[in-house]
């Protein structure tokens, strides 16, 4: 029933393409690494691509690690929040290893925007929530860092 | 496997063959009311290890090579889902029903125009022959031009 159109087996980090037909993806991967100037759907050769599958999570489907899996991660799912939230809408499949990349990165730029410049008129609305718990982050720290030079100074 | 669960008339696998991954030695007989009845042919396969991401290479051996515009009496088979257009999906037994009813469709039996020049001339390796589909015409990288 759920068998991969490639190797006919279970489908095994299952993914379907948007003409519906369901794959292994590290077989799939292996295919349109194969033809990468001609990706086409195996089954029905519509056009198909790494960004255009969408992966199925079962129940209770747990990382089993597999030899195969040396293949770049099968694409995540896109995730659209439901409307009518508040706060911060952006990030919908914002998983750690994102947000950490990007803290890293903005990490000079966010002290030198809490500094000198209000952060709300440089960056987007997405970046700003992460940038402003930067900012705030920062502040604490140089707040402690102010008190305990003072208390520093007290004691000395 | 499947092809052994689900035949389709006139295919056979052979038997002490089907263990071995590598070879497929397959026996078609010609279907009823087509030009090739009653013919029996030998279709061989041979899968790579990159299989089923590359093609097997497929052509006629033995004694009686089918006559049709699209097989040379080498053996070798101008079909364009055993090179540009292959898929993943197929199975063995996709591509024999394709070659079946590529047979079954003949009106004439006849060579390919370029056949003694192709086969004194062409790689062992069907695979290795450029071959060019142009739509519903097959043209071989030698002169050939058939109407598909
Ligand atoms: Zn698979
Ligand atoms: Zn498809």
């Amino acid at each position: 029933m759920f068998e991969c159109n490639i190797c006919l087996d279970t489908a095994k980090d299952a993914v379907v393409s948007m003409c519906g037909h369901l794959f292994c993806w590290p077989c799939l991967h292996q295919w349109l690494e194969t033809r990468p100037n001609r990706q086409l759907c195996p089954v029905c050769k519509a056009a198909i691509g790494k960004d255009k599958v969408i992966p199925l999570y079962g129940r209770g489907s747990s990382q089993q690690e597999d030899p195969r899996n040396k293949v770049p991660p099968r694409p995540a799912g896109h995730r659209t929040e439901p409307e009518n939230t508040t706060g911060f809408p952006g990030f919908g499949f914002g998983e750690g290893g994102f947000h950490m990349s990007f803290g890293i990165g903005a990490f000079p730029f966010g002290f030198l925007t809490s500094t000198f410049t209000h952060p709300d008129q440089r960056t987007s609305q997405a970046t700003r929530g992460v940038l402003h718990h930067e900012d705030e982050f920062i502040s604490k720290i140089f707040l402690y860092v102010a008190i305990s030079f003072i208390l520093w100074l007290l004691i000395a | 496997m499947s092809l052994i669960k689900e035949p389709l008339p006139g295919v056979v696998v052979d038997g002490d063959q089907a263990e071995n991954l590598s070879l497929w030695i397959i026996h078609m007989t010609g279907a009823e009311g087509t030009l090739y009845e009653g013919e029996h042919f030998q279709l061989q396969f041979k899968f790579s290890p990159k299989y089923p991401f590359d093609s097997p290479e497929v052509t006629f051996i033995g004694p009686n090579i089918p006559v049709h515009p699209h097989v040379y009496s080498n053996g070798h088979i101008c079909l364009s889902i055993l090179t540009e257009d292959w898929s993943p999906a197929l199975s063995v037994q996709t591509v024999c029903l394709s070659i079946v009813s590529m047979l079954s469709s003949c009106k004439e039996k006849k060579r390919p125009p370029d056949n003694s020049f192709y086969v004194k001339t062409c790689n062992k390796n069907p695979k290795k022959t450029k071959w060019w589909y142009h739509g519903k015409i097959c043209v071989t990288s030698y002169l050939c031009i058939i109407d598909y």
